[in-house]
């Protein structure tokens, strides 16, 4: 087994810095490179590692395509990244296959769209409180001026508990890398699968920007483990994908609301639950509804291991088109569902998932029973992801299990929770005895408000960036 | 029941023409199955249909090969019939198409004797085919969708069906479809292949495992030899694992995914020497041989999202082509490719040039992952006009609507009548 180089990845791949309540994500654009240049440098010994961990605050950074074609990154080590890197999230076919379009289109982003000001860094600033972070942005913002770096956006994060904000306990299952140890079997994925110059699921390299040594001039870089000749600019850094993705909570409860009313007219809070906790195929409390079907249990909150094969084939208990069933269909999908051949192709499609809330928090009642007031604040999630190869895991989990209406057997049904707007409104399966039953015209609850592919680069390469135009 | 065909007709563009013809099937592709040269939607027996122009290129011996067009469909019934039929109905868009084709009758318009000569002397024959579902046909599929869209509007307006007995569940679906005139059709189990033609099968079937058994001497005194040479051949043949070009690609991408369905076209050049040309066309045989017999009913090798798919040799052999319709992504298809049906497309491609080094023909090769993705992206070309006949729904869906058709007839005991409720 291939232990990794903690030293040498940013503290984020091996953790979500979850006691570091607080956290802001900068956007910043390169004005002046050379500068950017030694402001990086002085960064290298600051970003949090995998080795050292966090204390009380933790930094990471990352660079987009142009980001680093600013800082000067050559033609050739830039085109070796992955083409969805090097083109972006912003392209018609990639809009197409993501579900950005229409009103999620980016042309109508807030930040990473054609019209707005491109993004060249994304620095993560976490704390354990507001005011530390509060401190520590500001420091970093009287940093910025002599970096040649100006601030695009900060994007706020908001501490609602570990709860996202239709109010389902997030972030339950997640992929364990193998190098770093520590999860089931069912859970552990080759460590190539999240950091680039390591195996992947297919026992190879991943491509990522390798060349000469004489191009490394200060040998800073790791070597090339497929090459010994070659340094290796993607070893230890993976791809970040960053999606800021709005809720509509209000729309979301009033919708279900609306679909479980007693027949005298009133609301069925337990119905309207049980109904929303179908479309996510967890309970509120992160119960999976295949261990829980009737009703949620806390003590099954962070129940993790189990299949759907064996359990629940036909999707009594958790329907086939349930968000956490298509995003993580786990033992259901061919070939040979509920075998290890299906377990096997699932891990070639996992995310490390590292988002946090933004925007103020919102209960079912309220959302159903509050008036709208006309300055509502925006409420959502930064969606945050690291994976090896974007094309195979998050546009692949996107495309063909998130937003395909024929998911899995299906004809009409995208992913209740997240999927696009579709005119006439989208449908949801719930199979059941004597026949299925479909709850039809479901808006769009979840909508595209920025995003951008980003590449977390090891330490090492950190430091080869920084002395690029020195 | 009527057998599937898959026509591949192919003809060379006449010079300075390539242009005006790609402009000319980009303007159809905006409206597939309505467009004013060949509206597909007026042939009811057409299940897919494609047309290409494939740029000029030279071969590895430095001779050059003229841009040509390539016109594909997959049909019901016999060639004869769709020919004629695409005379009678398109005639005049058969003229606009294939008058920037080398050899086509002159003049304004073209006598419907003198179109149909050409395009059957312009038909090549497929070395191996596959279809979905043999004897299913696209009418069948379109109005079995219909069928199942219909059956789930009249549940969804049931208030009380959790408390209904299945029993009574059916019951109540089978008057509803006797009553709906448009769908009184369904009562009736779908044609069945028929006894000649399950007969016809066995013969070929039989008189192909007769063939190879009495081949087999040969077949086993030659291998070890065949074998040999081909792993020598195996440990030369240059592999590099070329990226494709990002504007190759985005002219790719910007043709995909639009519809449930997605079209894969793909030509490369053939290995040089005879034992390559030998394998590939032996491994084609077999394929198409396998294809027909053991893998026409709904899943090849457990991939069920192929339509339709066939291999083409082109150029005396020169080139081989491959044309699919499959559903979803092709991210997703590839990912198929590698881990399903790698030994199959490793024994095939690997005699084309630049494949991903194989093993004993069926190991490695697209196990390579992004070298075999490479490959694939590098030798695809864009399919300029694509039409479907049933573009929203999948190969699975096809499936399920045929049995949920199937089941409004005939008797059903509980176990199945709960299987068939859970197929709506």
């Amino acid at each position: 087994m291939e232990t990794v180089e903690r030293e040498d990845i940013q503290g984020i791949v091996a953790t979500g810095y979850g006691k570091l309540v607080a956290a802001y994500y900068l956007l910043l654009a390169i004005d002046d490179p050379r500068l950017t240049g030694s402001w990086l440098a002085s960064q290298t010994t600051v970003i949090t590692t995998a080795r050292t961990g966090p204390g009380t605050d933790a930094l990471n950074v990352a660079f987009t395509h142009a980001g680093l074609r600013r800082l000067g990154l050559s033609p050739d080590a830039l085109a070796g990244f992955s083409d969805e890197f090097v083109e972006g999230m912003c392209t018609p076919h990639r809009s197409r296959i993501l579900g950005d379009e229409d009103d999620n289109s980016p042309e109508h982003w807030r930040w990473g769209g054609p019209t707005t000001t491109p993004v060249d860094v994304l620095v993560m600033l976490f704390a354990s409180d507001n005011g530390l972070l509060e401190d520590r942005y500001r420091a970093m913002v009287s940093t910025l001026p002599s970096g040649g770096l100006r601030e695009i956006d900060r994007l706020d994060t908001s501490n609602i508990g570990m709860r996202e904000h239709f109010g389902f306990a997030d972030g339950i299952s997640q992929p364990v890398l193998q190098g770093l140890g520590g999860g089931g079997p069912m859970d552990t994925v080759a460590t190539g699968e999240f950091l680039l110059g390591y195996r992947n699921e297919y026992g190879l390299y991943t491509a990522r920007p390798t060349f000469s040594r004489e191009l490394d001039r200060r040998h800073v870089l790791p070597s090339d483990p497929s090459d010994s000749k070659q340094v290796d600019l993607g070893r230890n850094g993976s791809y970040l994908v960053f999606r800021q993705l709005r809720q509509d909570v209000r729309g979301f409860w009033r919708f279900l609301d609306g679909a479980t009313k007693r027949p005298d007219g009133a609301s069925d809070p337990g119905t309207r639950t049980h109904l929303a906790a179908k479309m996510v195929g967890r309970w509120p409390s992160g119960a999976p509804l295949v261990k829980a079907p009737d009703r949620d249990d806390p003590q099954l909150a962070s129940a993790n291991e189990f299949g759907y094969f064996n359990a629940d084939r036909l999707g009594f208990a958790c329907p086939i088109g349930a968000h956490i069933r298509r995003s993580n269909p786990r033992d259901s999908l061919d070939p040979n569902p509920g075998s290890a051949s299906s377990l096997e192709v699932n891990r070639r499609h996992r995310l490390l998932r590292r988002g946090r809330e933004y925007g103020p928090g919102l209960t079912p009642e309220e959302a159903v029973s509050s008036p709208v007031a006309p300055d509502d604040p925006e409420r959502g999630l930064h969606f945050i992801c690291l994976n090896g190869n974007v094309s195979r895991q998050f546009e692949f989990i996107q495309h063909t299990w998130a937003n395909d209406p024929r998911f899995n057997g299906l004809y009409d049904d995208h992913d209740p929770i997240t999927g696009p707007h579709t005119p006439s409104g989208a449908t949801f399966t719930m199979q059941a005895h004597p026949a299925r039953k479909r709850i039809r015209g479901l808006p769009q609850f979840v909508s595209a408000r920025g995003g951008a592919y980003f590449f977390l680069p090891g330490i090492r390469a950190v430091r080869y960036l920084s002395g690029l135009t020195t | 029941m009527a057998d599937q065909v898959a026509i591949t007709i192919t003809a060379d563009i006449r010079s300075g023409d390539v242009v005006d013809l790609k402009t000319l099937l980009a303007e159809m592709n905006g409206d597939p199955a309505q467009n004013r040269v060949l509206p597909f939607g007026k042939l009811l027996r057409v299940h897919f249909a494609r047309l290409i122009v494939l740029d000029a290129v030279t071969d590895l011996r430095g001779q050059l090969i003229p841009a040509s067009l390539v016109f594909l469909s997959d049909v019901d019934g016999s060639a004869s019939a769709y020919l004629g039929e695409l005379v009678e109905a398109l005639g005049s868009g058969i003229d606009r198409i294939f008058r920037h084709c080398v050899g086509y009758p002159g003049g304004e318009s073209v006598k419907a004797a003198d179109q149909l000569a050409y395009l059957r002397a312009k038909t090549v024959q497929a070395s191996a085919v596959y279809v979905n579902t043999l004897g299913r046909t696209a009418i069948q599929v379109r109005r079995e969708a219909r069928l199942r869209e219909e059956i789930e509007n009249f549940l969804d307006r049931w208030h009380g069906l959790e408390a209904a007995r299945p029993g009574a569940v059916r019951a109540a679906l089978r008057a509803f479809v006797r009553h709906d005139s448009s769908l009184a059709w369904a009562e009736q189990p779908a044609k069945s292949p028929g006894v000649l033609f399950q007969l016809r099968e066995w013969l070929h079937f039989g008189a192909v495992i007769l063939l190879l058994l009495l081949f087999s001497p040969l077949f086993i005194i030659g291998l070890p030899f065949w074998l040999i040479v081909l792993r020598l051949h195996e440990l030369s043949d240059p592999a590099p694992d070329i990226r494709p070009d990002r504007k190759h690609v985005r002219e790719l991408t910007n043709l995909e995914d639009f519809v449930a369905q997605n079209q894969f076209t793909a030509v490369g050049l053939t290995k040089p020497g005879r034992l390559r040309q030998l394998t590939a066309l032996a491994i084609l045989w077999l394929l198409n041989t396998g294809l027909r017999h053991l893998y026409s009913r709904g899943s090849l090798a457990g991939v069920k999202t192929i339509h339709f798919a066939r291999w083409v040799f082109l150029n005396d052999k020169r080139r081989l082509l491959f044309a699919s319709n499959y559903d979803g992504s092709l991210e997703s298809y590839m990912d198929d490719f590698i881990d399903r049906l790698a030994w199959g497309l490793n024994a095939v491609f690997s005699n084309g040039v630049g494949y991903p080094k194989t093993r004993w023909l069926v190991f490695d090769g697209a196990k390579n992952e992004q070298a075999f993705k490479h490959f694939l992206r590098v030798h695809q070309v864009p399919t300029q006009f694509w039409y479907s006949a049933y573009n929203h729904v999948s190969a699975v869906n096809t499936a399920n609507n045929a049995a949920i058709r199937a089941g409004l007839s005939g008797r059903m005991d509980d176990a199945s009548l709960e299987r068939w409720l859970l197929r709506l």
